[in-house]
């Protein structure tokens, strides 16, 4: 609950005035009876003057009780959506300074849930506490007090009986509240496997697996419902079970009363109020267990926020350092890196210097590290041990502005966004003009499709991007990694879904055309790094040679290796 | 349909399996409701034998009796109760369950354009929120509605039967009070339809964002997409904000009216008594009477108007999973033909295709793949090579012409029939949650653990999976940073190796592995090609040069066509290519 407190501070106006609403809705609540009983006897005694004005003032207390019952739900309604919304925001926020690493964690998928799902039982629960919890406290004491008042011998009975109600609340809130955490474990595992056929789709329909997959998830959902099922029989006992606790207890007052009658004849007057106050606690302590259960799941989902606020981001960027962009050098000095969670590390010792403005090729098997090199330049993890210096800053230490700046990182898969091919390109620079666009295009070879579609830079992307092909993704990706002009760009294979010629002429485009860019190119085809100023060949998460086309071919045998897998069959002349 | 409708529709088709436990429930609960409006006369009894006894004229023994009946009547109240909920429960969360079951199942039944033309997030929040929905509102309001309703209808009987004048001053308010609440639902519908909706996309934009993390970070789009985040939440504030506020305002507005109609009975009473149209006693008598009425009659209208808003997510929730329950589904063709393997060939013939009626991408393609041997396409981007996949798969259907197997048009097989024929490794590999096994052995789940490693060993994906901590049983989350794109990839080869098609499509399947692992691959894939007939979707000629044909596709038409020595004789487009991406010495 502590992480809400700065949020309903930031509506203290609105929860001073809700509960101004509240005070006022529930004295016309508490009063309207008794004005009523008041007009009838009035009426039975005959006095017209006090009919007409308990009247009047019964049709002010309907019109106050409109008004602050309008206004109550006004003033909660903007707290909760408030703190709801605001708290949603700070969470995706966080959640923006995590590290790739983090995200993979929690799961994409459990974080939507949480900023969904989980903000949903959040918002109930304060929409309960401003609309119910505060009033009810106030009508559960004043019929305890007003049961004993009634008659003070048995205020024992009172007692047993709250003690009775207690008991059975807290043993079923404590079960219920152990399985709305595995509620929510079941939501994220449905979550998760919805989330996966729908990447998946293809896969399971060419498989013909649906079946394979419908068992899985109705696993899960049995298992679900095995949790629903007890939460809701324990909510099924709960009320009978008070019932019939306080029918009991009710029963053996009225038997008592009746036993020692002739000592106290005046008793038969206060069984009916007794029972009424009895019954009125009864219905504020199930209101008040209500919203207690409302609140817990709503705390269960405020944990699953607060484990998101917790988390410190791995990578952390140095905010104090300038904004403005790095050189275009990259050092790697004695690099070694280990993913989080795994066991092996996947770059041992890598040392290297590229110096701005060179062409570097990086190549390698399956598996070699080209990839996971490549991301550590753009500090998307950090090196388990070893430094990575760029422009000579060592990376720790840039700010996370600047290193976008320089970095430009052209991912393998290429991932765009729905929105327009313009919007997309954008991400690249914010600002860019039509002129950038166009001349980002034409480097990447995307001009031409592009064209081709009635609102050319307008058009929209779909989701998953399904309207384009691969080679169409990858050009687009490359566009929106060049339109910056950042120092640095890193291709990770990403022309890889292009054919040949178009792939070729990106290459030649980028050569001539960035020439002052640093340009790290990971390629399968050594064709497309033969120009190249400098080869690294890794082999096992080693640098195992590094030169150029011609020096490798005469000094690396791994290199040897995988130009023999690329040559042509034939010589040129013969062709 | 109307909204209201497709909402009942939906909620009828999965509470109708339940009617019997619906049925005992509710009589269950009629039984309390009736129980609880008597139970005060019986405590009214007691209290009458027991004054009677103050009085001198009975005894304790008649005062036991009464007590004892309303005790055992109490206790039979609140065995009713729970014997009703649990029953309440239990086929509600059943109910729930086939709900989610259902539309799982529908998911998997429904055509591949649904899914490239709907976001996942959107999707995802009917599991997510619209399910949540309704099962609150069933478990909260079912008894709620049918116990108001007959306190309601029971009031309204009893009052009219008393005094017809006064009951008709209870009731007067009522079109007034109808009048309100219907218009304020209606906003209030708008709004709370709206929130949903708006709630759904900012479930889309969080999805997409989080599954595209890699590309915020490095592209330095945070900021960005945290602004992008604030305009989609302030929507769905606004939107919440609305919709919670006026389903919020209809109680306090109703019960407040029910203050008003006090004054209003009392009002006629009063005139009654002046006009003479009852004596003083009797009509004080009836007005007293008729002031409880009012409020027995007004505590329906009050309770039910708490639990609007629940009610009403609850109907949007049926309505937007009717929807979905309503999508066109893929045809499985259940009586169609059935095909074992490849006898003759597999033809395009003259294919015209385009995924919107406005654009046609495939102008009249025509491919034969005959029997045994290996087909390969390629050609620039763009030209419909992956389209072509699509077809022969059935994820989509083509405009005019026909994919034949065997002369056998694929939409007269058996849609089980043809896909099992057909393998693919698609472009994109993806793993499922679950052990490396489960994943390599998904097309065939009852497949052995050494035909696991044999399929593995053939895709030279086995020495990789000895690498990891717990080799075959190493489990894939989401995420799946222990895998490469290349080992995914040999991961769906393994895949698709195993399952053994007649006929076998890579739809580009070689681009992301390195060109060491793809020529060890192109050897396994020669084997498994060998015998086979298959398609090949790549652009690394390399691959494909062994090819029994090769097939060269432009702008959705094929230019040439022929085995790598023709089309290099040709000097034409394929020559082209071939010069540009391969090292000469």
């Amino acid at each position: 609950m502590k992480i809400l407190l700065p949020y309903f501070k930031r509506y203290k106006k609105d929860v001073f005035l809700t509960l101004i609403t509240i005070v006022f809705s529930a004295f016309a609540t508490l009063y309207q009876p008794r004005l009523l009983q008041q007009v009838q006897n009035e009426l039975l005694a005959d006095q017209q003057q006090a009919v007409i004005r308990d009247t009047a003032i019964l049709i002010g207390l309907g019109l106050l009780s409109i008004i602050t019952g309008v206004l109550n739900v006004y003033y909660a309604s903007r707290i909760t959506q408030g703190v709801v919304s605001d708290l949603r925001e700070d969470t995706y926020a966080k959640i923006q300074t995590f590290s790739l690493a983090n995200v993979q964690q929690f799961s994409s998928e459990s974080l939507s849930v949480r900023l969904i799902n989980d903000m949903q039982q959040i918002m109930n629960m304060i929409m309960t506490i401003f609309m119910q919890l505060i009033r009810m406290p106030l009508i559960l004491i004043g019929s305890i007090i007003m049961a004993i008042v009634t008659i003070p011998r048995y205020w024992w009975a009172v007692v047993v009986l709250l003690a009775l109600i207690m008991g059975l609340g807290v043993v079923a809130v404590k079960q219920i509240t152990a399985m709305f955490d595995r509620f929510q474990m079941y939501m994220d595992k449905i979550s998760g496997r919805t989330g996966e056929f729908l990447q998946g789709v293809r896969v399971v329909k060419s498989f013909n697996q649906s079946p394979q997959e419908i068992a899985k998830l109705n696993k899960d959902s049995d298992e679900l419902n095995e949790v629903n099922i007890k939460v809701g029989y324990w909510f099924s006992t709960i009320l009978p079970g008070a019932q019939l606790i306080s029918y009991l207890v009710i029963s053996l007052v009225v038997y008592l009363i009746g036993t020692s009658i002739l000592q106290h004849p005046q008793d038969i007057s206060v069984i009916t109020p007794y029972v009424n106050y009895v019954l009125t606690m009864l219905f504020a302590i199930l209101l008040v267990g209500m919203a207690v259960m409302q609140i817990s799941r709503g705390n269960v989902s405020l944990r699953r926020i607060q484990e998101i606020m917790d988390t410190q981001p791995d990578v952390v960027f140095n905010e104090k350092a300038p904004e403005d962009a790095l050189g275009g050098s990259i050092e790697f000095d004695d690099v070694s890196f280990t993913y989080p969670d795994g066991q092996q590390p996947v770059l041992k010792h890598i040392s290297f210097a590229v110096a701005p403005g060179q062409m570097v090729g990086i190549v390698g098997a399956t598996g070699s590290g080209k990839s996971t090199l490549a991301q550590l330049i753009a500090r998307l993890y950090d090196p388990t041990t070893g430094k990575i210096k760029i422009g000579g800053s060592d990376l720790r230490q840039v700010n996370e502005k600047a290193l976008r700046k320089t970095v430009s990182y052209v991912l393998q898969k290429a991932v765009l966004f729905s929105g327009t091919i313009a919007d997309n390109l954008r991400q690249g620079k914010k600002d860019a003009t039509s002129y950038e666009l166009e001349r980002a295009a034409q480097m990447a070879q995307a001009s031409e499709f592009i064209q081709r579609y009635d609102e050319t830079f307008d058009h929209e992307v779909e989701e998953r991007s399904a309207n384009l092909s691969g080679g169409q993704k990858q050009r687009l990706s490359i566009a929106r990694g060049i339109i910056a002009g950042s120092p640095i760009l890193i291709l990770d294979d990403s022309t890889s879904a292009l054919d040949a010629e178009s792939e070729k002429l990106v290459q030649e485009t980028l050569e001539k055309q960035l020439p002052d860019t640093t340009k790290i190119m990971i390629a399968e085809k050594i064709v497309s790094v033969m120009h190249a100023d400098k080869i690294l060949v890794l082999d096992n998460g080693r640098l195992v040679a590094e030169g150029t086309h011609e020096e490798l071919l005469k000094t690396s045998p791994v290199y040897q290796e995988i130009y023999k897998t690329q040559k042509a069959k034939e010589r040129k002349e013969e062709l | 349909m109307s909204d209201k409708q497709k909402s009942l529709t939906y909620l009828t088709k999965y509470l109708k399996n339940y009617k019997k436990p619906i049925l005992i429930s509710v009589a269950f609960y009629l039984i309390v409701t009736i129980a609880q409006v008597i139970a005060p006369s019986l405590l009214g009894q007691t209290v009458t034998n027991l004054s009677a006894f103050v009085k001198g004229h009975g005894s304790l023994g008649v005062f036991y009796q009464a007590l004892a009946w309303m005790a055992g009547f109490y206790a039979f109240n609140s065995v009713a109760t729970y014997i009703a909920w649990m029953m309440m429960t239990r086929f509600n969360a059943n109910a729930n369950n086939d709900m989610r079951k259902g539309l799982f199942g529908k998911l998997q039944r429904m055509t591949i354009r649904y899914f490239d033309t709907h976001q996942d997030g959107q999707i995802l929040s009917l599991f997510n929120s619209d399910l949540d929905n309704i099962f609150n509102a069933l478990n909260n309001a079912f008894f709620e509605i049918i116990s108001q309703s007959l306190l309601f209808v029971g009031t309204i009987i009893v009052m009219f039967v008393i005094n017809w004048k006064l009951a008709l001053s209870v009731v007067a308010t009522t079109p007034l009070i109808l009048l309100l609440s219907w218009i304020i639902m209606k906003k209030a519908h708008v709004y709370l339809d709206n929130q949903q909706d708006r709630v759904g996309e900012l479930n889309a934009y969080i999805n997409e964002q989080l599954n595209g993390e890699n590309v915020i970070i490095t592209q330095g789009l945070r900021d960005q997409s945290v602004a992008g985040f604030k305009k989609e939440n302030a929507k769905v504030r606004e939107a919440m904000f609305k919709g919670q506020f006026y389903s919020g305002i209809l109680n306090p507005l109703v019960s407040g009216f029910s203050l008003l109609n006090f004054a209003i009975v009392i009002a006629t009473g009063a005139y009654m008594i002046m006009t003479k149209q009852v004596s003083q006693a009797a009509g004080l008598g009836l007005i007293v009477t008729f002031t409880e009425y009012s409020w027995t009659y007004f505590q329906p209208l009050t309770q039910v108007t708490s639990i609007y808003s629940m009610l009403q997510l609850a109907l949007t929730g049926a309505r937007r999973l009717e929807t979905v329950e309503e999508q066109e589904e893929e045809n499985t063709v259940p009586d169609g033909k059935t095909i074992s393997g490849v006898n003759d060939a597999v033809r395009l013939e003259d294919v015209h295709f385009g995924y919107t009626p406005d654009k046609e991408i495939l102008h009249g393609v025509s491919i034969e793949v005959p029997k045994g041997q290996s087909v390969a396409v390629v050609g620039p981007t763009g030209s419909g090579k992956t389209t072509i996949m699509n077809l022969i798969n059935r994820f989509y259907d083509v405009n005019s012409g026909a994919v034949t197997f065997d002369g056998v048009d694929v939409r007269d097989l058996k849609l089980e029939n043809l896909r099992s024929n057909v393998g693919i490794v698609l472009q994109d590999s993806v793993l499922f949650s679950g052990t490396v096994a489960d994943n390599i052995r998904y097309g065939k789940p009852e497949a052995s653990m050494d035909e696991v490693i044999a399929a593995a060993k053939e895709a030279q994906l086995h020495d990789f999976v000895m690498t990891l901590p717990e080799q075959y049983d190493t489990p894939i989350e989401n995420g799946q940073d222990n895998f490469s794109t290349g080992q995914k990839q040999l991961l769906s080869i393994a895949r698709t190796i195993l399952v053994d098609p007649a006929f076998l499509i890579l739809d580009e399947a070689t681009s992301n592995v390195d060109t060491v692992t793809e020529e060890k691959i192109q050897k396994a894939m020669d084997n498994v090609i060998a015998g086979r007939t298959s398609f090949v979707i790549a652009h690394r000629l390399k691959t494909i040069l062994n090819s029994d044909k090769i097939v060269v596709l432009k702008d959705g038409q094929v230019i040439e066509e022929g085995p790598h020595a023709d089309l290099i004789k040709k000097r034409g487009f394929y020559y082209q290519l071939y010069t540009s991406q391969m090292a000469f010495e």
